[in-house]
């Protein structure tokens, strides 16, 4: 009767044994999302990493925090740890991802889009741009787009009766009576780099327009044609005019941010992940308007941007297939969805997606913007070697150490060096 | 009286003489000592020797991708740091950087044991208080700093306008010739502290009856510090200054959190160009030449120092 007992036991055990022995665990590491160690974000990141987990028996995802980005060699330094991520999220743009693609340390994707139908799941506009980066090469998946505009406060502007004019000349006259109101017309925070990028990218996307600023990325005119340096003088001229002081340059974003968040500065250039900082801060976007900088060439006041953020996978992945796995979840309808409705969305995304409204009322300028079509942001183009140099050089600008054609000779210079 | 086996007793006389540097190469005694020794060789090989070795290979063989050899090989690399303008300016730069390193956070330690030690009450208190920064990693008290450094909010330009003292206030970070300065401070806040026990340490070593017999002869204070003080000193004053010449030397992370080297390159050391070579720029080649450089300006230093330092004893 024992024995009996015992076998059925055995048998029962063996059965439950091979009927739910759990796949080989695997952990999958992301290096990213950015500020997943905000409460809001990481709700829904481990929305998504739970649903992933539970389709996906013995799989683990763990999210890294990201000490920095390719700009600042966080990510090589990461990827050539060993104890690196198996997928990354960070902010990237052809400059960025030429970083890493030229030094082999992220694989290209490009045989994946059209097998894995990857291609129909960004905007066709945006594939085209991909695949003309890196000689037909891709090497991301864009999460989300850049849209860099100037944010105002509403309120401020309708007590003052202040509009935002429809040319640059009206704009340095709505900055002038903005000073007169003794209030400080633009703030900016390049220490860190990024930020002075925005707002140097806008004065070049007003000045020079966006063919230009095109073909200067891509080196068929040079960074001292007359169309770039007057929009390095501009800047020259807002530091001269007091309009963007230049102690700024002592200033990282949140510290820029901060003065338009208290209202002592009324305009800021950023993009849409702005209203994600404006949160953080405990700042209400309600009154918050966006509006692209005012041009005197037709046409051409336009935001700009590009790809913001993309997903690479390095060469030292240990599990490439479940990586491959992660990203066709990410570019499905249900988590694009999932992603652009919840309370910390403010991306634009590589895709169309309709019916849904925005989550902030700022947000349908900034859309509406994108629509518009986006120039270049230069920080996100240029070569890795050159990025240095043009954040040095804005940082120059503000600071008083460079002039306008000097800096721009100096980029020039860079670009050169990075073409041999 | 223990009586040893002939064999431990010859391993015993082995082991005085390679104590004494007395034992032939080859004896028993080394080989005894070599299973002992492995390990930490070992390690040290692995974790200091190979690195070394291998960044002197990159400074010769990488190209500006890491991947190849340098076009031009050899010495291209160096040939490439030298034709660059940044890397004179890093290097000129981290001179100053040591200097102010050595004054600010050597003076600093200096004057405080001297003040610390002085004291009849609160002195654990004190040692304490001041030497609780060096605790805070240098990424944390780069964030502080910035914080205190902004030009809009920020302490120090806060207090200032607070006493009317507007004209005094500054873009600490943002101005070409404070930056260095500025961030120098906030470095050697974090660095004081260490100096100041190994001050402390030297002062409590000191014979108190030189004091007592100076003070009888009448010395002045400056005098007992110049004649007693100062030479009892001499010894941890040397270590303090090799120590921060090194410590100096290593300047980065609070560089690379406040300003990454800008405004337009004025905070740039050659520690903080070395990562963005390696990192950013992804040029191994070139950032391992211009580690081998910092090296060798290490050593040179250190052994210019000791070699002053024993001809001035």
């Amino acid at each position: 009767m024992l024995r009996r007992l015992g076998l059925g036991l055995a048998v029962a055990a063996a059965g439950i044994a091979a009927g739910f022995a759990p796949a080989k665990a695997e952990i999958l590491k992301i290096w990213g999302p950015e500020q997943i160690t905000d409460p809001v974000i990481a709700d829904l990141w481990n929305g998504l990493k739970a649903d992933f987990e539970k389709a996906n028996p013995g799989v683990t995802v763990e999210f890294m925090v990201p000490t920095g980005t390719i700009s600042n060699g966080a990510v090589q330094a990461a990827i050539q740890s060993d104890a690196g991520p198996d997928l990354v999220l960070t902010n990237s743009g052809v400059g960025r991802v030429g970083i890493v693609a030229k030094a082999g340390l992220v694989v290209p994707l490009t045989r994946y889009y059209d097998e894995r139908g990857w291609k129909a799941q960004l905007y066709p506009w945006l594939y085209d741009t991909l695949k003309g980066q890196f000689g037909g090469e891709i090497y991301e998946i864009p999460d989300g787009l850049d849209v860099i505009g100037v944010f105002y406060h509403k309120d401020m502007f309708a007590e003052h009766g202040w509009t935002m004019p429809d040319s640059y000349e009206g704009f340095l006259k709505l900055l002038g009576e903005i000073k007169q109101a003794g209030i400080q017309p633009l703030t900016v925070g390049p220490r860190n780099n990024a930020n002075g990028g925005h707002l140097f990218g806008n004065l070049l996307q007003v000045s020079a327009g966006r063919q230009v600023v095109g073909e200067v990325l891509s080196g068929k005119r040079p960074w001292t044609d007359p169309a770039m340096v007057k929009g390095a003088q501009r800047l020259v001229d807002l530091v001269a005019a007091d309009y963007v002081q230049p102690q700024m340059v002592g200033l990282d974003l949140d510290a820029a941010a901060r003065l338009w968040f208290t209202k002592r500065a009324a305009m800021m250039v950023a993009g849409p992940w702005f209203t994600n900082n404006a949160r953080k801060a405990g700042f209400d976007m309600a009154n918050a308007g966006y509006a692209t900088m005012p041009s005197d060439i037709a046409g051409e006041s336009l935001a700009t941007g590009g790809v913001g953020w993309s997903w690479m996978l390095p060469k030292t992945s240990r599990h490439p297939d479940l990586a491959l796995k992660w990203l066709d979840y990410i570019l499905s309808d249900a988590v694009m969805t999932r992603r652009a409705s919840h309370q910390s969305s403010w991306m634009v995304y590589p895709r169309a997606l309709s019916g849904l409204k925005p989550t902030q009322p700022v947000l349908a300028s900034v859309f509406a913007a994108a629509d518009k079509g986006v120039g270049y942001n230069p920080s996100v183009y240029m070569p890795g070697n050159v990025l240095e140099a043009y954040m040095q050089v804005i940082q120059g600008l503000i600071g008083g150490q460079i002039g306008a054609e000097a800096g721009m000779a100096q980029i020039d210079g860079q670009m050169q060096q990075a073409a041999k | 009286m223990t009586v040893l086996p002939d064999s431990a007793a010859r391993r015993a006389r082995g082991g005085g003489r390679l104590l004494a540097g007395t034992a032939r190469p080859g004896g028993e005694g080394l080989r005894a000592a070599i299973p002992f020794l492995l390990p930490a060789v070992g390690l040290y090989a692995l974790f200091t020797l190979l690195p070394i070795a291998d960044t002197l290979r990159l400074s010769v063989t990488a190209s500006d991708t890491g991947a190849g050899a340098a076009a031009g090989g050899g010495l291209q690399n160096y040939a490439r740091l030298a034709g660059d303008p940044i890397f004179w300016q890093a290097l000129r730069q981290t001179v100053v950087w040591l200097v102010l390193h050595l004054v600010f956070a050597g003076g600093l330690g200096f004057a405080l044991a001297l003040a610390i030690s002085g004291l009849k009450v609160g002195r654990i208190f004190y040692r304490c208080a001041f030497f609780l920064p060096h605790v805070v990693s240098l990424a944390v008290v780069g964030v502080i700093w910035s914080k205190i450094y902004d030009p809009y909010f920020g302490l120090i330009n806060g207090a200032l306008y607070t006493l009317g003292l507007d004209s005094l206030a500054r873009g600490w970070l943002s101005e070409p010739f404070l930056v260095l300065f500025s961030i120098n401070i906030a470095s050697s806040w974090q660095g004081f502290g260490l100096y100041m026990l190994l001050f402390i340490a030297g002062l409590q070593g000191i014979d108190r009856t030189l004091y007592d017999a100076a003070e009888v002869d009448g010395a002045t204070a400056v005098q007992t510090l110049r004649h007693v003080t100062i030479p009892g000193l001499r010894e941890v004053m040397t270590f303090v200054a090799s120590l921060a010449l090194i410590n100096g030397l290593k300047g980065f992370a609070t560089i690379w959190v406040m300003t990454q080297g800008g405004p337009f390159y004025r905070s740039e050391l050659l520690t903080t160009y070395i990562y963005k070579l390696a990192f950013q720029l992804q040029d191994h080649g070139r950032a391992a030449a211009l580690c081998v450089v910092l090296s060798l300006m290490a050593i040179a230093i250190t052994v210019g120092f000791n070699r002053w330092r024993e001809r001035v004893r």
